[in-house]
């Protein structure tokens, strides 16, 4: 019952955000292509915006997917955590310690820098 | 039953939704106005003036949008905050959906937040908000481990992935004391989440507006009324995660939530107001190195505190 109230909740909240856009604009006429060109500081685009492009982010987000596979863990382990003592915290301590490593290792390698 | 159980929650949560969105609109301007900025008009009507005007403007267009995810960003924001608001308690048996993986929930509706407002960014085809986008994704991705490990240090004493049950667990101390690493790292992520203020790295004002520089008119209205709702979410998953939610003297439990959550906004939004934008380039190395070790201590801390 919950999730179908969850779900409702989507689809409601989903639908009002387009019911919003949808209604007003049904009867607005397109601009032409001159008002339509890409705001660029008075510039005019010479190709599309989404040509290859470096994040040079890139390897941040890899080190992001070890601890968001950590997280996968980590929530069933909350809920036993008093539980199992202090088990769970030498166990959870390691997994994190080595995981931090990583950090300090890629801290060192700059891939915090983003430049 | 069908009622109570299907219809009343769900009303309730659109309720908070546009009522949500409009407190925002008016604390705002109220501390804006505090500050010296002119105001025109009547702050109570000021909100409902602008969306009737965004409601009437004309919507902006590119040249070769996408156009299908350009419209669905903003109503997906809008119902990742529905979704937020839904897991909200109110009071013990006040709560539009009372899932047993509530705080999951919640981590997942940050982690989807990254993806609709770089979708947002990316659909315009234009650079100014596409760059808009891409600096939103180097700080959602920065910013949701904190979060997640603030959370679970919440989670801990509870014993449970319920907000009920992590509410019920504040019974003898709040976790604002408790943990007190806590509800500081998870304010920075809530201005994260709706990069607002100082983490405005999305939608600021260098990149002439970011990733809603090219949107005019009802998506707008749509664009700002889903970030003010996803604050309010925001604020009532830190009331009930850090503040002890519901719990009070005297006052009935939902006011004392409704208290408790305008405190967190006024907080967040007089933050966004003081605070100047940080450096996009600086954020990332701030929250990696400064506040995820610090969010490693809260949740030893939470650890041992937990166990004692």
């Amino acid at each position: 019952m919950e999730l179908l109230t969850l779900l409702i909740v989507l689809l409601l909240s989903l639908g009002a955000g387009l019911l919003v856009q949808w209604l007003p604009m049904r009867h607005q006429p397109i601009a032409t292509y001159p008002q339509r060109a890409p705001f660029l500081g008075g510039g005019t685009p010479d190709s599309h915006a989404w040509s290859r492009y470096h994040v040079r982010y890139y390897p941040m987000t890899l080190l992001l997917i070890a601890f968001e596979m950590e997280m996968m863990f980590m929530y069933p382990w909350a809920v036993v955590f008093v539980e199992k003592g202090m088990m769970a915290v030498m166990e959870m301590g390691m997994f994190l310690a080595i995981l931090s490593v990583g950090i300090v290792y890629a801290w060192r390698e700059g891939v915090f820098k983003w430049q | 039953m069908l009622l109570s159980e299907l219809f009343l929650p769900v009303l309730m949560v659109m309720f908070m939704l546009t009522v949500g969105a409009y407190v925002v609109a008016v604390l705002d301007r109220l501390i804006a106005g505090a500050f010296g900025a002119p105001q025109a008009g009547r702050v109570w009507l000021a909100p409902m003036a602008r969306g009737a005007w965004l409601m009437t403007q004309h919507a902006n267009a590119t040249e070769a949008p996408d156009w299908q995810a350009w419209r669905l960003a903003p109503a997906l924001y809008l119902a990742l905050a529905a979704i937020g608001l839904a897991v909200v308690p109110w009071s013990e048996s006040l709560v539009a959906t009372d899932l047993v993986t509530s705080v999951v929930l919640w981590g997942s509706v940050e982690a989807l937040a990254t993806v609709v407002i770089f979708l947002h960014g990316w659909s315009a085809n234009a650079l100014l908000a596409l760059i808009g986008g891409y600096r939103y994704v180097a700080l959602g991705l920065s910013y949701i481990l904190i979060s997640m490990f603030v959370l679970i240090g919440v989670a801990l004493p509870a014993e449970s992935l319920q907000f009920t049950q992590v509410v019920a667990s504040q019974e003898a101390l709040w976790n604002v004391i408790r943990q007190p690493l806590g509800l500081p790292l998870f304010l920075i992520v809530g201005l994260g989440m709706t990069f607002w203020g100082p983490l405005n790295l999305a939608d600021s004002k260098d990149l002439a507006g970011g990733t809603a520089s090219e949107i005019s008119g009802p998506p707008r209205l749509v664009w700002d009324v889903a970030r003010a709702a996803m604050l309010v979410a925001f604020s009532g998953v830190a009331a009930s995660a850090f503040l002890g939610g519901w719990m009070g003297p005297w006052l009935p439990g939902p006011l004392w939530m409704a208290i408790k959550m305008l405190a967190v906004l006024l907080v967040l939004l007089l933050l966004g107001r003081v605070l100047p934008r940080i450096a996009p380039e600086r954020c990332v190395t701030l929250m990696w190195v400064v506040l995820l070790p610090l969010s490693f201590i809260d949740l030893v801390w939470a650890g041992i505190g937990a166990l004692l």
